[in-house]
């Protein structure tokens, strides 16, 4: 089912009232193939240590020696061969699973590293898996492809991972789409990890490409679909330079949105799937939604190779509808860590100050329903994408996208840019024509085209 | 999902009569069906088709946006199949439109002559000569046009001249339109005859237009009597669309109904002399069950209500208008019909008689001339009984006569009317028409894949030359070898797992040793795994060396920052670099050995930080004006300029300043060898020769 972020009566509250103060730890057995899953708030730390045995967290090792600190988290520590944790800090609940997705999870692994090891043998003449995952909200498509990168960095290779759903980000703030290769362990506490920072990071950085989408669904902007296809140009484009990816292949998450699908038609996956070439398609939870699919791609008259595997998983009992409030808070907290850092990585933005005329701002058009059709226009969609704006008081505690364009580029060039990264609207005084700005550099303002959309929602009270 | 095309193109059908106002939401969905029933793209493209030639005239453009999006969007194997009829969809439509919809079908028009924006394939959204059919048509009822500028009843504004001359458009006979013949056998067995029947060539030489001194001897009809008539049409129509819906495959049926739509499209738009609508009324009337209230029929003094007045043609020359002139007014044309068995005695040998109907009234407004050079053959030379039948359905006996000629438009139309009753008859001779002989069965529904054009970005066009898994891609064995399994068991027959949703459920638990047992080894601070071999262990330690290095407090010191991210194009050429491979260890010097064939401390081995400052970004080298390498430096754990050199607040390429100095005899500024000052990138590429060169251009 489709979870109705807000609605989710079931849930717990975000902030339980009265919630005992802890330092104390207690140890927590684990027996093989069970896995210990947890919420805990954004006010809340929760501390785990391996003490004996085998543990990971989305695929990813616990290391023996190390304390691991969550917050603001719903997650799941799993072991293969049983374990002992040390647990300490306040937890919103947790419990012990028997039942758990694990042994899919590593049977999708090995049988894309037999794709993997068909794209060596081959000299790296084919490409190794493409994978797209989808499923309603909340059906654990995240967790799989966290897990699935996990593996397949432990099997010594180098995966892409694409992010198309703009919820949440990968690398980089909600509202963006991002594609990184993992040539290093996906870090336990960071979630995908941090993107490039000035000085040493303890776990290594990844790198991503990133672009601005700045609207909460794939179905609600018209730029989804050519993003996507920027996005598999570039990826595509990477991989034919760069064998190790290539052999790894990719996997990309998406928004449960465009599983929903209309009439039983999934326009945009698709597309994805046309654009990236995807040959593994995995659907979480919802039948419907993997029958309609098998259907759909086993009719395709198409040549062997071409071929694409709709496979359904279970979605994960440890899945929890995750309420908006809880969302919200989550994007607040990937836009704060994209300025500060997180944990001891604490980052130091640049506070600036621009006059309006620095700003070379261009606004999403939001689309109505009433609006018309033109020929011409791509996807249906009228142009044009863009307007240009003037800073107001409106901007304020907004999130810029710095693109690579040129602000007298055609729309769809500003459009189909990579990004540099975003900055933060702290404050404008429309009488001084000044805008006090958060960058995470230091340096001028960039002149670059900067492109506003509605999402991530506005972020008050990030510069207090 | 195998819904039978005729349920398909009902759902289209019954969304598209909804469909009256430009919406985009509405045009959306239309096209997501279309997109999600190509396989019945054909009956989809005929309902579509008909939609426009039989809606209204104020709902024809929006389901010509339809039309568009579709080609646009979705592209083949809708484009075959709308543009085998395209032209007369097209010119249907437009003859009736008010102006100003006229510029918006123009503007259709010019986009068809150009490529799906967004697309990479350069070919325009309609083949060249489908387009240009239309063009010239449009030119010469602009010209027409212009030739009426003075009559002020003109169905038609003025239009700006053209440089068309007027007699260069005489058709001569062999550029008669050409249709397709069902039998043909490159055609689809279904194709349907919409242009059933044609008759030999008429003339040879096109005398002039002569459109003057209307004709008004006889009374119009009066407008109730106008309306009984459609509404009879109407019924009729909807009466032969229910045996139509029942049998997709009698061609008759369909000539019929198209013909009937065409009738009603005339009468809904166009005013008809009373003789003429009286004719029709009589046919309509024969063909169809008499309804209930019987209308009275009006005598001939009856007006109009209007002031409108036909303008029917009295000099009319006694042979049918030329098939380019597409004059404004349909009802002319109309009027001035004349079988070509009148003009031009056929051969009695002639097997099938010319048959004339509505369709193909329609097309002599509206054909286009072809401007080919290939002569059509003669129709009639073609002996009709040598081809099979298009279909199951059997052919009628072609009739041994020509209808009996007529001498008065009333008669010639009762003729065309008559054609009604029988079925579509012998199949055209004539050529098929370039569209229509590419035999689309099963077109494979071509994915929508085209990327967009990269504006500015062209390059990337480049690099794309190639899709996943089919480009020969220039092997390197050794990144093969380095990427291959770390894991030293083969996996055997049992390990092949199947990539099915039953295949994932299965028990393998003795496949996660590999992500365990074969790399024994464990990192304590971050839990990566390394293999017991020698190889592992220094793996291990080069990434122990990283972890402590990553922990220089001193690093930690200066004000760290989030970068920026990487650049598109850089980003494609990165390579991700391993802590755990040798050639980003922390240097010293000498510890890759491996790395002696390259000389050290060369000048393009130099780099910089990227400078904070955005001027100094921009800033090229100022000895060659050119700009730097921006690279991604693991070690550096920033990005750098690669070959470059800071000299007085000012960066160079070192190679550039190398030459300077030498020159000038002055010294290289020394090179900080530190920690940092390794090239690693250089080290992995001579190293192990695979590349992982971390340069951005
Ligand atoms: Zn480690
Ligand atoms: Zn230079």
């Amino acid at each position: 089912m489709i979870s109705l972020p807000g609605l989710n009566l079931a849930s717990q509250p975000i902030e339980p009232l009265n919630v005992p103060t802890s330092t104390a730890t207690r140890t927590q057995d684990l027996s093989a193939n069970t896995e210990y899953r947890f919420e805990v708030s954004f006010s809340r730390t929760l501390t785990v240590k391996l003490q004996s045995g085998t543990a990971e967290f989305f695929g990813t090792e616990l290391a023996p020696a190390t304390t691991y600190t969550f917050q603001g988290t719903k997650g799941a520590i799993f072991t293969w061969h049983g374990c002992k944790l040390e647990i300490g800090g306040e937890v919103e609940s947790d419990y012990v699973a028997e039942e758990t997705p694990m042994m899919s999870c590593a049977n999708l692994h090995f049988a894309l590293e037999n794709l993997r090891d068909k794209s060596v043998s081959s000299g790296s003449v084919e490409m190794g898996p493409r994978v797209l995952v989808v499923g309603p909200e909340n059906s654990g498509k995240t967790s799989l492809i966290k897990t699935m990168t996990s593996y397949a960095v432990k099997s010594g290779r180098q995966p892409m991972v694409v992010n198309l759903d703009p919820r949440q980000g990968m690398l980089s703030v909600p509202g963006s789409f991002s594609a990184a290769a993992y040539s290093s362990i996906v870090d336990i506490e960071e979630g995908w990890g941090s993107s490039p920072i000035s000085g040493p990071s303890p776990i290594p950085v990844k790198m991503p490409l990133v672009y601005h989408y700045g609207l909460k669904d794939p179905e609600e902007g018209k730029a989804f679909k050519p993003l996507v296809t920027r996005m598999a140009l570039a990826v595509t484009s990477r991989l034919e330079e760069d064998n190790a990816s290539k052999q790894a292949g990719f996997i990309i998450d998406s928004s449960g949105a465009i599983s929903q699908g209309k009439n039983g038609v999934y326009e945009n996956i698709e597309h994805i799937v046309s654009e990236f070439s995807v040959n593994v398609l995995i659907t979480l939870g919802s039948e419907r939604l993997y029958s309609d699919l098998a259907r759909k791609f086993s009719n395709q008259v198409r040549d062997p190779s071409e071929s694409v595997s709709v496979i359904r998983l279970e979605k994960s009992g440890g899945c929890v509808d995750r309420s908006e409030e809880y969302m919200k808070a989550l994007r607040h907290a990937q836009i704060r860590e994209y300025f500060f850092g997180k944990g001891d990585e604490t980052l130091a933005p640049s506070s600036q100050m621009a006059d309006f005329g620095d700003l070379n701002l261009f606004k999403l058009v939001q689309e109505s329903d009433n609006a018309e059709y033109r020929p011409g226009d791509y996807d249906a969609s009228s142009s044009p994408i863009y307007e240009k704006i003037t800073p107001s008081a409106a901007l304020q505690n907004k999130l810029l996208a710095i693109t690579t364009a040129s602000p007298n580029e055609r729309q769809e060039v500003i459009r189909d840019s990579s990004i540099r990264g975003y900055i933060y609207v702290a404050d404008v005084d429309e009488a001084k024509k000044k805008v006090k700005l958060l960058s995470p550099q230091p340096g001028q303002t960039p002149g670059n085209a900067m492109v506003l959309g509605s999402w991530p929602e506005d972020i008050p009270g990030l510069v207090s | 999902m195998s819904l039978p095309a005729a349920e398909v193109a009902a759902d289209f059908r019954d969304a598209l009569q909804d469909l009256r106002l430009n919406s985009r939401p509405e045009i959306s969905n239309l096209t997501l069906i279309a997109k999600e029933n190509t396989e019945y793209a054909e009956a989809i493209s005929t309902e579509l088709e008909n939609h426009i030639r039989s809606t209204r005239p104020e709902w024809k453009l929006p389901a010509l946006y339809v039309l568009d999006s579709i080609v646009k969007n979705v592209g083949t194997p809708y484009t075959v199949y709308i543009g085998r009829n395209l032209y007369r969809t097209f010119m249907d439509a437009y003859l009736v439109m008010a102006q100003d919809t006229r510029k918006a079908m123009e503007g259709l028009l010019r986009t068809w002559k150009m490529p799906v924006p967004e697309s990479m394939d350069p070919r325009p959204v309609f083949p060249a000569d489908v387009t240009r059919d239309i063009e010239n048509a449009l030119t010469k009822i602009r010209a027409a046009v212009q030739q009426q500028v003075q009559r002020p009843q003109h169905a038609l504004p003025p239009r700006p001249p053209t440089n068309v001359a007027w007699r260069d458009t005489s058709t001569p006979p062999q550029n008669l339109p050409r249709y397709a013949a069902p039998n043909d056998p490159r055609a689809r067995p279904s194709f349907p005859p919409t242009t059933p029947q044609y008759g030999p060539p008429l003339h040879t030489a096109t005398p002039p237009m002569q459109y003057q001194q209307p004709q008004q001897q006889a009374q119009p009809m009066s407008s109730i009597d106008l309306a009984d008539l459609k509404s009879e049409v109407t019924q009729l129509i909807s009466t032969t669309q229910t045996m139509f819906a029942h049998n997709h495959a009698d061609l008759a049926l369909r000539t019929k109904l198209q013909a009937l739509l065409s009738l009603k499209q005339i009468l809904d738009t166009q005013t008809l002399p009373p003789q003429q609508l009286e004719a029709v009324r009589q046919q309509i009337r024969a063909l169809a069950p008499p309804p209930a209230p019987s209308t009275p029929v009006y005598p001939p003094q009856h007006t109009l209500p209007t002031h409108f007045q036909p303008n029917l043609p009295s000099n009319f020359p006694p042979v049918t208008a030329p098939p380019n002139s597409a004059p404004p007014n349909v009802a002319q044309l109309l009027a001035g019909f004349r079988p070509p068995m009148q003009q031009t005695p056929q051969p009695a040998s002639t097997p099938n008689p010319p048959a004339f109907n509505l369709v193909d009234l329609l097309k002599r407004v509206s054909s286009p001339a072809q401007s080919s050079s290939i002569p059509a053959p003669a129709p009639f030379q073609l002996p009709f009984q040598g081809f099979p039948p298009p279909n199951s359905t059997p052919m009628p006996i072609p009739q041994a006569a020509a209808p009996a000629p007529s001498s008065t438009p009333t008669a010639s139309l009762a003729t065309l009317l008559a054609q009604f009753n029988k079925p579509a008859g012998a199949p055209p001779m004539s050529q098929p028409m370039p569209m229509q002989s590419t035999p689309v069965p099963q077109f494979p529904p071509q994915p929508n894949t085209a990327p967009p054009t990269l504006g500015s970005a062209e390059w990337l066009l480049k690099a794309l030359g190639s899709v996943p898994g089919a480009t020969p891609a220039i092997s390197t064995p050794i990144a093969s070898q380095q990427m291959a399994r770390q894991s030293s068991a083969p996996f055997n027959v049992m390990d092949q797992i199947e990539l099915t949703t039953v295949s994932m459920k299965k028990p393998r638990l003795h496949l996660i040793s590999r992500l365990y047992e074969a790399k024994p080894n464990i990192c304590a601070t971050c839990g990566r795994r390394f293999e017991s071999t020698s190889e592992g262990k220094e793996k291990k330690a080069r990434h122990m060396d990283w972890h402590f290095k990553v922990k220089d407090p001193d690093a930690a010191k200066r004000g760290v920052h989030r970068s920026w991210y990487m650049p598109e194009k850089e980003w494609i050429e990165y390579k991700e670099v391993d802590e755990t491979s040798p050639n980003h260890t922390s240097n010293d010097s000498n510890n890759s050995t491996s790395s002696g064939a390259k000389p050290k401390k060369q000048a393009k081995d130099r780099y910089v930080s990227v400078p904070q400052d955005v001027a100094l970004q921009q800033a090229p080298c100022p000895i060659c004006q050119e700009k730097f390498d921006t690279v991604w430096s693991v070690e550096a754990n920033d990005f750098v300029w690669m070959d470059a050199l800071s000299v007085g607040g000012k960066v160079y390429h070192a190679t550039c300043f190398e030459e300077y100095s030498k020159g000038a005899g002055i010294a290289m500024p020394g090179t900080p060898d530190s920690v940092l000052g390794k090239r690693r990138a250089e080290d992995a590429a001579s190293v192990n020769g695979e590349g992982k060169k971390v340069r951005a251009f």
